[in-house]
Protein backbone atom coordinates (compact mmCIF):
# COMPACT_ATOMS: atom_id res chain seq x y z
CA UNK A 1 0.00 0.00 0.00
CA UNK A 2 1.10 3.61 -0.79
CA UNK A 3 1.78 5.88 2.57
CA UNK A 4 -0.84 8.55 2.70
CA UNK A 5 2.10 10.81 2.59
CA UNK A 6 3.16 9.59 -0.91
CA UNK A 7 -0.16 11.74 -2.22
CA UNK A 8 0.64 15.48 -2.39
CA UNK A 9 2.89 15.89 -5.31
CA UNK A 10 1.10 13.43 -6.87
CA UNK A 11 -1.32 15.02 -9.79
CA UNK A 12 -5.05 16.13 -8.40
CA UNK A 13 -7.64 12.67 -8.62
CA UNK A 14 -11.02 13.42 -8.95
CA UNK A 15 -13.56 11.98 -5.93
CA UNK A 16 -14.76 9.10 -8.20
CA UNK A 17 -10.95 8.43 -8.99
CA UNK A 18 -9.84 8.41 -5.31
CA UNK A 19 -12.68 6.21 -4.44
CA UNK A 20 -11.92 3.66 -7.00
CA UNK A 21 -8.11 3.73 -6.25
CA UNK A 22 -9.23 3.33 -2.59
CA UNK A 23 -11.08 0.17 -3.60
CA UNK A 24 -8.53 -0.96 -5.13
CA UNK A 25 -6.73 -0.70 -1.51
CA UNK A 26 -4.43 2.37 -2.07
CA UNK A 27 -4.10 3.67 1.47
CA UNK A 28 -2.93 7.27 0.75
CA UNK A 29 -6.42 7.58 -1.91
CA UNK A 30 -8.42 6.47 0.99
CA UNK A 31 -7.06 8.75 3.14
CA UNK A 32 -6.99 11.70 0.37
CA UNK A 33 -10.91 11.14 0.79
CA UNK A 34 -10.59 11.21 4.74
CA UNK A 35 -8.65 14.84 4.60
CA UNK A 36 -11.49 15.54 1.68
CA UNK A 37 -14.24 14.61 3.85
CA UNK A 38 -13.44 15.58 7.20
CA UNK A 39 -14.20 18.74 7.96
CA UNK A 40 -18.19 17.53 6.61
CA UNK A 41 -18.36 14.66 9.08
CA UNK A 42 -16.34 16.18 12.12
CA UNK A 43 -18.17 18.95 11.69
CA UNK A 44 -21.57 17.36 11.64
CA UNK A 45 -20.27 15.56 14.80
CA UNK A 46 -18.80 19.03 16.48
CA UNK A 47 -21.73 20.86 16.56
CA UNK A 48 -24.36 18.32 17.44
CA UNK A 49 -22.49 16.44 20.56
CA UNK A 50 -20.59 19.93 21.50
CA UNK A 51 -17.51 18.01 22.55
CA UNK A 52 -14.06 17.97 20.68
CA UNK A 53 -12.99 14.35 22.12
CA UNK A 54 -16.98 12.72 21.28
CA UNK A 55 -16.68 14.49 17.68
CA UNK A 56 -13.35 12.94 16.89
CA UNK A 57 -14.07 9.93 18.24
CA UNK A 58 -17.50 9.33 16.33
CA UNK A 59 -15.83 10.94 13.45
CA UNK A 60 -13.26 8.39 13.43
CA UNK A 61 -15.82 5.41 13.52
CA UNK A 62 -17.66 6.89 10.91
CA UNK A 63 -14.44 7.03 8.75
CA UNK A 64 -13.85 3.21 10.12
CA UNK A 65 -16.86 2.16 8.43
CA UNK A 66 -16.58 3.82 5.10
CA UNK A 67 -13.42 1.72 5.12
CA UNK A 68 -15.10 -1.58 5.64
CA UNK A 69 -17.64 -0.52 3.21
CA UNK A 70 -16.10 1.00 0.70
CA UNK A 71 -17.04 -2.00 -1.99
CA UNK A 72 -21.06 -0.61 -1.59
CA UNK A 73 -20.22 2.71 -1.88
CA UNK A 74 -21.03 3.34 -5.60
CA UNK A 75 -19.91 6.62 -6.12
CA UNK A 76 -18.37 10.28 -4.90
CA UNK A 77 -21.93 11.84 -4.60
CA UNK A 78 -23.23 8.32 -3.28
CA UNK A 79 -20.17 8.66 -0.88
CA UNK A 80 -20.90 12.32 0.39
CA UNK A 81 -24.00 11.13 0.69
CA UNK A 82 -23.47 7.99 2.56
CA UNK A 83 -21.34 9.73 5.09
CA UNK A 84 -24.02 12.58 6.02
CA UNK A 85 -26.32 9.48 6.69
CA UNK A 86 -23.77 7.61 8.77
CA UNK A 87 -22.86 10.67 10.68
CA UNK A 88 -26.46 11.59 11.48
CA UNK A 89 -27.61 8.00 12.88
CA UNK A 90 -24.66 8.06 15.06
CA UNK A 91 -24.80 11.69 16.45
CA UNK A 92 -28.38 10.66 17.34
CA UNK A 93 -27.53 7.28 18.07
CA UNK A 94 -24.80 8.52 20.09
CA UNK A 95 -27.57 11.20 22.28
CA UNK A 96 -29.73 9.12 22.38
CA UNK A 97 -27.87 5.83 24.22
CA UNK A 98 -25.96 7.59 26.52
CA UNK A 99 -28.45 10.22 27.18
CA UNK A 100 -25.36 11.81 27.88
CA UNK A 101 -27.54 15.24 28.42
CA UNK A 102 -30.90 16.25 30.01
CA UNK A 103 -32.64 17.66 27.11
CA UNK A 104 -33.78 21.65 28.90
CA UNK A 105 -37.02 23.44 27.83
CA UNK A 106 -35.16 26.61 25.49
CA UNK A 107 -36.54 28.48 28.47
CA UNK A 108 -34.46 26.67 30.72
CA UNK A 109 -31.41 26.97 28.82
CA UNK A 110 -28.76 28.79 31.56
CA UNK A 111 -27.79 32.43 30.85
CA UNK A 112 -23.99 32.50 29.11
CA UNK A 113 -21.86 34.38 31.33
CA UNK A 114 -21.72 37.37 28.66
CA UNK A 115 -24.26 38.04 26.26
CA UNK A 116 -22.90 38.56 23.13
CA UNK A 117 -23.35 41.89 20.19
CA UNK A 118 -24.74 41.01 17.11
CA UNK A 119 -21.70 40.20 14.92
CA UNK A 120 -19.78 39.49 18.43
CA UNK A 121 -17.55 36.14 18.07
CA UNK A 122 -19.54 35.13 21.11
CA UNK A 123 -22.43 34.92 19.32
CA UNK A 124 -21.49 32.18 17.10
CA UNK A 125 -21.13 30.29 20.87
CA UNK A 126 -24.42 31.48 21.72
CA UNK A 127 -25.98 30.02 18.84
CA UNK A 128 -24.41 27.29 19.09
CA UNK A 129 -24.96 26.46 22.88
CA UNK A 130 -29.10 27.02 21.80
CA UNK A 131 -28.63 24.94 19.09
CA UNK A 132 -26.65 21.61 20.64
CA UNK A 133 -29.91 22.04 23.46
CA UNK A 134 -32.13 21.39 20.76
CA UNK A 135 -34.35 17.61 20.68
CA UNK A 136 -31.48 15.15 18.45
CA UNK A 137 -34.08 15.25 15.50
CA UNK A 138 -34.87 19.17 15.38
CA UNK A 139 -31.04 19.19 16.02
CA UNK A 140 -29.78 17.28 12.99
CA UNK A 141 -31.67 18.90 10.77
CA UNK A 142 -31.14 22.68 11.64
CA UNK A 143 -26.92 21.58 11.98
CA UNK A 144 -27.43 19.84 8.11
CA UNK A 145 -29.69 23.16 7.21
CA UNK A 146 -27.22 24.94 8.13
CA UNK A 147 -23.43 23.13 7.93
CA UNK A 148 -23.98 21.85 4.80
CA UNK A 149 -26.66 23.54 3.33
CA UNK A 150 -29.33 21.48 2.03
CA UNK A 151 -32.84 21.78 0.99
CA UNK A 152 -35.53 19.83 2.88
CA UNK A 153 -35.59 16.67 0.86
CA UNK A 154 -32.22 16.18 1.00
CA UNK A 155 -32.26 16.41 4.67
CA UNK A 156 -35.25 13.99 4.45
CA UNK A 157 -33.17 11.38 2.60
CA UNK A 158 -30.17 11.26 4.91
CA UNK A 159 -32.35 11.17 8.20
CA UNK A 160 -35.24 9.46 7.04
CA UNK A 161 -37.74 11.75 7.93
CA UNK A 162 -40.97 12.54 5.98
CA UNK A 163 -40.68 16.31 4.12
CA UNK A 164 -43.38 17.44 6.38
CA UNK A 165 -41.71 16.71 9.34
CA UNK A 166 -38.58 17.94 8.46
CA UNK A 167 -39.98 21.31 7.64
CA UNK A 168 -41.75 20.88 11.35
CA UNK A 169 -38.14 20.47 13.04
CA UNK A 170 -36.82 23.50 11.31
CA UNK A 171 -39.92 26.37 11.70
CA UNK A 172 -40.35 25.19 15.27
CA UNK A 173 -36.44 25.19 16.04
CA UNK A 174 -36.30 28.44 14.39
CA UNK A 175 -38.72 30.64 16.17
CA UNK A 176 -37.86 28.83 19.24
CA UNK A 177 -34.26 30.08 18.56
CA UNK A 178 -35.67 33.69 18.15
CA UNK A 179 -37.62 33.34 20.89
CA UNK A 180 -34.23 32.63 23.22
CA UNK A 181 -32.80 35.38 20.73
CA UNK A 182 -35.45 38.27 21.55
CA UNK A 183 -35.04 37.73 25.35
CA UNK A 184 -31.84 38.77 25.28
CA UNK A 185 -32.30 41.83 22.66
CA UNK A 186 -31.35 40.06 19.64
CA UNK A 187 -34.80 40.39 17.20
CA UNK A 188 -34.52 38.80 13.83
CA UNK A 189 -37.03 38.69 11.36
CA UNK A 190 -38.34 35.59 10.33
CA UNK B 1 -27.18 40.08 9.14
CA UNK B 2 -30.33 37.31 9.08
CA UNK B 3 -30.51 34.91 11.86
CA UNK B 4 -29.97 32.15 8.89
CA UNK B 5 -26.96 33.96 7.89
CA UNK B 6 -25.75 34.24 11.48
CA UNK B 7 -26.28 30.26 11.57
CA UNK B 8 -24.43 29.55 8.77
CA UNK B 9 -21.87 31.03 10.19
CA UNK B 10 -21.96 29.53 13.26
CA UNK B 11 -22.17 25.93 12.25
CA UNK B 12 -19.43 26.28 9.51
CA UNK B 13 -17.91 22.81 8.72
CA UNK B 14 -15.04 22.23 11.46
CA UNK B 15 -11.43 20.73 10.70
CA UNK B 16 -10.66 18.23 13.38
CA UNK B 17 -6.98 18.84 14.98
CA UNK B 18 -4.50 18.54 13.18
CA UNK B 19 -3.50 14.49 12.47
CA UNK B 20 -7.11 13.51 12.14
CA UNK B 21 -6.38 11.22 8.82
CA UNK B 22 -3.38 9.53 10.15
CA UNK B 23 -4.89 8.55 13.11
CA UNK B 24 -7.89 7.11 11.74
CA UNK B 25 -5.35 5.32 9.39
CA UNK B 26 -3.23 3.91 11.80
CA UNK B 27 -6.65 2.62 13.90
CA UNK B 28 -6.90 0.90 10.24
CA UNK B 29 -4.09 -0.59 10.25
CA UNK B 30 -4.93 -1.85 13.66
CA UNK B 31 -7.29 -3.41 12.41
CA UNK B 32 -9.55 -0.93 14.36
CA UNK B 33 -13.06 -2.05 14.20
CA UNK B 34 -16.28 0.20 14.18
CA UNK B 35 -17.74 0.81 17.43
CA UNK B 36 -21.43 0.18 17.01
CA UNK B 37 -23.28 2.52 19.39
CA UNK B 38 -25.75 0.97 21.79
CA UNK B 39 -29.04 2.31 20.03
CA UNK B 40 -31.89 0.19 20.18
CA UNK B 41 -32.29 -1.49 16.98
CA UNK B 42 -35.07 -1.22 14.89
CA UNK B 43 -36.93 -4.62 15.83
CA UNK B 44 -36.40 -3.97 19.35
CA UNK B 45 -38.12 -0.21 18.87
CA UNK B 46 -40.96 -2.28 16.96
CA UNK B 47 -41.07 -4.81 19.33
CA UNK B 48 -43.80 -2.90 21.86
CA UNK B 49 -46.29 -2.18 19.72
CA UNK B 50 -46.35 -5.46 18.22
CA UNK B 51 -46.68 -6.86 21.74
CA UNK B 52 -49.49 -4.21 22.71
CA UNK B 53 -51.37 -5.71 19.55
CA UNK B 54 -50.81 -9.25 20.56
CA UNK B 55 -51.88 -8.59 23.65
CA UNK B 56 -55.29 -6.53 22.73
CA UNK B 57 -55.50 -9.28 19.93
CA UNK B 58 -55.32 -12.17 22.64
CA UNK B 59 -57.50 -10.12 25.05
CA UNK B 60 -60.02 -9.70 22.14
CA UNK B 61 -60.09 -13.11 21.11
CA UNK B 62 -60.76 -13.79 25.00
CA UNK B 63 -63.40 -11.54 25.36
CA UNK B 64 -65.22 -13.28 22.55
CA UNK B 65 -64.89 -16.35 23.66
CA UNK B 66 -66.25 -15.90 27.22
CA UNK B 67 -69.20 -13.91 25.39
CA UNK B 68 -69.89 -16.99 23.36
CA UNK B 69 -69.54 -19.05 26.38
CA UNK B 70 -71.92 -16.79 28.65
CA UNK B 71 -74.37 -17.00 25.36
CA UNK B 72 -74.62 -20.45 25.16
CA UNK B 73 -74.64 -20.97 28.88
CA UNK B 74 -77.83 -18.39 28.87
CA UNK B 75 -79.45 -20.36 26.25
CA UNK B 76 -78.73 -23.43 28.33
CA UNK B 77 -80.48 -22.55 31.30
CA UNK B 78 -83.38 -20.82 29.19
CA UNK B 79 -83.63 -24.52 27.92
CA UNK B 80 -83.38 -26.47 31.03
CA UNK B 81 -85.91 -23.65 32.51
CA UNK B 82 -87.97 -24.08 29.87
CA UNK B 83 -87.71 -28.14 30.13
CA UNK B 84 -88.38 -27.53 33.95
CA UNK B 85 -91.55 -25.27 33.19
CA UNK B 86 -92.58 -28.46 30.75
CA UNK B 87 -92.58 -30.91 33.12
CA UNK B 88 -94.38 -29.43 35.82
CA UNK B 89 -96.76 -28.55 32.91
CA UNK B 90 -97.32 -32.50 32.65
CA UNK B 91 -97.29 -33.40 36.10
CA UNK B 92 -99.91 -30.83 36.66
CA UNK B 93 -101.72 -32.85 33.90
CA UNK B 94 -101.44 -35.78 35.18
CA UNK B 95 -102.42 -34.71 38.53
CA UNK B 96 -105.46 -33.25 37.66
CA UNK B 97 -106.11 -36.14 35.66
CA UNK B 98 -105.88 -38.51 38.02
CA UNK B 99 -108.02 -36.44 40.53
CA UNK B 100 -110.85 -36.09 38.03
CA UNK B 101 -110.71 -39.62 37.57
CA UNK B 102 -110.86 -40.12 41.36
CA UNK B 103 -113.64 -37.59 41.45
CA UNK B 104 -115.08 -39.71 39.02
CA UNK B 105 -114.87 -42.77 40.59
CA UNK B 106 -115.93 -41.36 43.97
CA UNK B 107 -119.13 -39.86 42.40
CA UNK B 108 -120.60 -43.72 41.81
CA UNK B 109 -119.67 -44.87 44.82
CA UNK B 110 -122.66 -45.57 47.66
CA UNK B 111 -122.30 -43.22 50.58
CA UNK B 112 -122.12 -44.85 53.81
CA UNK B 113 -125.27 -43.12 55.50
CA UNK B 114 -125.54 -44.80 58.27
Amino acid sequence: MQMAAALPHAPALSGDELLAQARAGSESAFAALVREHQAMVYGVAYHFLQSWAQAEELAQDVFLALHLNLSRVESARHMVFWLRRVTSNRCIDAVRSAQRRRELPMDEIPEPSVTPRVNDPLMGELLRALVAELAPDARIVVTLRFQEDLDMAEIAAITDMPVNTVKSHLRRSMDALRRRLKDKGHVYES
Amino acid sequence: MSLEQELRRALARKDPPRGFDDRVLSKIAAGGTVRVPASVPRWRRASLPIAASLLLAMGTTYYVHQQQRAAEAHVRAEQAAHDVVLALQITSETISAAQAKVQEMTRYEPKNDY
